[in-house]
């Protein structure tokens, strides 16, 4: 059905519990390298927990997450950050009383001690961020603090964020989530320009029209594991993604 | 290492620089005066327990301001520092300035395991570890008598020999407190504006999106942390030099760590001179509650009337309320670019909405 040319972010046997509640449940997924990949699923389906934990802002109980062929399991957000994934928060999250160049400025690091002292405003990293500003729109508002940003734009903030730590991988978590149909549009143009460049997208969405129009390849995710996947068409005409939406 | 400044409407810009350089000029020229300017020996021991004060409270600034971890037992570190100074100078012989140096490095790296410890946990639970650590230091340093001199207490050898008189003391003792402030205003100022205070900052603001966006937070935390409880040290010895008694009781004291916590939040924790104006501020109204009430504990509740009208009307503490007013009476450059800003958008948007 599908050849895997570059290994990219994989799970095998991956679980997590919440008490009683397995919300990620023996998962084993390939995601398809350079290619947009959606992940759906209904609500608690076990989709977020499955990308914090993919992203290390949770422990799994068991199995294993790689990229591109490297052990990540359990490895701190920041690691891997570092190894190229790069993702966006549900509900949108920016430093609120921090101006929009800021938020950027804020992932720019230096590797050695003595450069963790350099100003954080060098003219290479403003041009950079400027450029990315300008890339989703915003580029306007550089002075004004987050938390002055609609909503609209502070996902598109996020966005430029995310994008500044130069990732391979960008996970989106609902990225339509909130937004007007006009922003829906950039966002999903983003999207398309930023996958042509080289950039994979993992996004787990509840907008199916997005989803469809967007989406290389489509996982299905269902109490906690994947139950089918596919191109768009593929999974729009599984039964078993039928069931799982409108319930048994 | 070029840097670019925020492009402001340049007049705005200029008077500001302006007023910062008349600011601080000022600032240093009242500092430099103080001493010959107080009319007797107890006023200037006063100017000595503000600066005192400021010192502690920038130094707390560097954890609370940057990560917003807010600890109220920074008087473990300004009590360590003092006791470790005292105890090298009474029990080793060392030259006091060393022990004092070697009070504050001790100290620090006390703080490495300590900062291990607690800084994996945030909020209300940070809070409580570091008032536990506090409550354990008294406990040990009032039961461990023969080493600490217990509930007795430590008297402090003098540095500077009997022959200078207590003015002279008090004076010297100022401007010693004063060089060490305007070093970490220095150290605070440098790291506010580089790549590290600014991850430190992402991490105030919201921590997990600052790791997701890849910045180290734990070794930030930690490295900030030491710097913090050094600095603290450092202060509580230069304290111990001037003041010349220790008592765990006053020294392990939850309420010492909750005035460095007061000030901060008064001046602004944001601000370069928030914990440096709230030490001026609380340490002169403390001062003046004693003189008026005697030694009640009527200064208390005064403080807490004051830390209450603060979180009320000024919940980012004294100098952005004062920078927000400022902003209000200034050329109207600065909103009408935002006004443009709007209405670019509104343009953007429609043009879209109609393409």
């Amino acid at each position: 059905m599908t050849t895997t040319i570059t290994r990219g972010l994989e799970t095998t046997g991956l679980a997590k519990s919440f008490g009683g509640v397995h919300a990620v449940d023996n998962a084993t997924v390939a995601f398809h390298h350079g290619k947009v990949n959606a992940l759906i699923g209904p609500n608690g389906s076990g989709k977020t927990t499955f990308f914090n934990c993919v992203t290390g802002m949770i422990k799994p109980d068991a199995g294993s997450v790689s990229y591109r062929g490297e052990d990540i399991t359990g490895r701190p957000p920041h690691r891997i950050a570092r190894a190229g994934i790069g993702r966006s928060f549900q509900l949108c999250r920016v430093f609120p009383r921090m101006t929009v160049l800021e938020n950027l400025l804020a992932s720019v690091r230096s590797p050695t001690l003595p450069g963790w002292l350099r100003s954080a405003r060098q003219r290479g990293d403003i041009e950079r961020a400027r450029e990315l500003l300008m890339r989703v729109g915003i580029d306007h508002l550089e002075h004004a603090e987050a938390r002055d940003l609609s909503y609209g734009q502070q996902k598109l903030l996020e966005l430029a964020g995310v994008l500044m730590t130069d990732p391979e991988t960008i996970m989106l978590d609902e990225p339509a989530g909130g937004v007007n149909p006009a922003l829906l549009d950039r966002i999903a143009n983003l999207v398309r320009a930023l996958n042509a460049e080289g950039k994979t997208f993992l996004i787990v969405e509840h907008n199916m029209d997005l989803v469809m129009s967007l989406s290389d390849h489509v996982v299905v995710f269902d109490r906690g594991a994947p139950i089918a996947e596919g191109s768009p068409d593929e999974v729009r005409a599984d039964p078993r993604v039928l069931e799982a939406y409108l319930g048994s | 290492m070029h840097s670019v400044s925020d492009p402001r409407p340049g007049r705005g810009r200029t008077a500001v620089r302006t007023a910062r350089v008349v600011g601080l000029v000022a600032l240093v020229a009242l500092v430099a005066a103080f001493p010959s300017l107080a009319p007797d020996s107890f006023i200037l021991s006063v100017g000595v327990v503000i600066a005192s004060y400021a010192v502690l409270a920038t130094s707390w600034n560097f954890v609370g301001g940057f990560t917003g971890y807010i600890s109220l037992g920074h008087a473990a570190y300004s009590g360590l520092g003092g006791y470790a100074t005292a105890l090298l100078i009474l029990r080793a012989d060392v030259n006091p300035w060393l022990a004092l140096a070697l009070g504050g490095l001790i100290v620090a790296a006390l703080a490495v395991p300590i900062g291990i410890a607690s800084l994996r946990v945030r909020g209300a639970s940070f809070v409580i570890v570091s008032i536990a650590l506090v409550l354990i230091l008294l406990l040990v340093f009032q039961s461990w008598g023969s080493f600490t001199g217990g509930s007795n207490g430590l008297r402090v050898p003098r540095p500077f020999g009997d022959d200078v008189l207590r003015p002279e003391q008090h004076e010297r003792f100022f401007y010693l407190h004063a060089a060490l402030l305007a070093v970490l205003l220095l150290c605070w100022w440098a790291i506010d504006r580089s790549r590290f205070g600014m991850g430190l900052k992402a991490i105030r603001e919201d921590e997990d999106k600052a790791q997701s966006l890849g910045v180290p937070t734990f070794a930030y935390k930690l490295v900030v942390f030491v710097v913090s409880a050094f600095f603290t040290a450092i202060g509580g010895g230069m304290y111990a030099l001037w003041f010349g008694y220790l008592d765990p009781i006053f020294q392990f004291s939850i309420l010492v760590g909750s005035y460095m916590v007061l000030m901060s939040l008064l001046g602004g924790i944001r601000s370069l001179f928030g914990p440096l104006l709230g030490a001026v501020i609380v340490g002169y109204a403390m001062e003046f509650f004693k003189a008026q009430y005697g030694d009640t504990q009527a200064h208390l509740i005064a403080m807490g009337a004051l830390l209450a009208l603060v979180v009320l009307f000024m919940p980012d503490g004294i100098i952005p309320a004062l920078g927000n007013l400022v902003n209000r009476f200034r050329p109207k450059a600065a909103s009408i670019r935002e006004l443009t800003a709007e209405e670019l958008t509104v343009q953007r948007e429609q043009q879209e909405v109609r393409g």
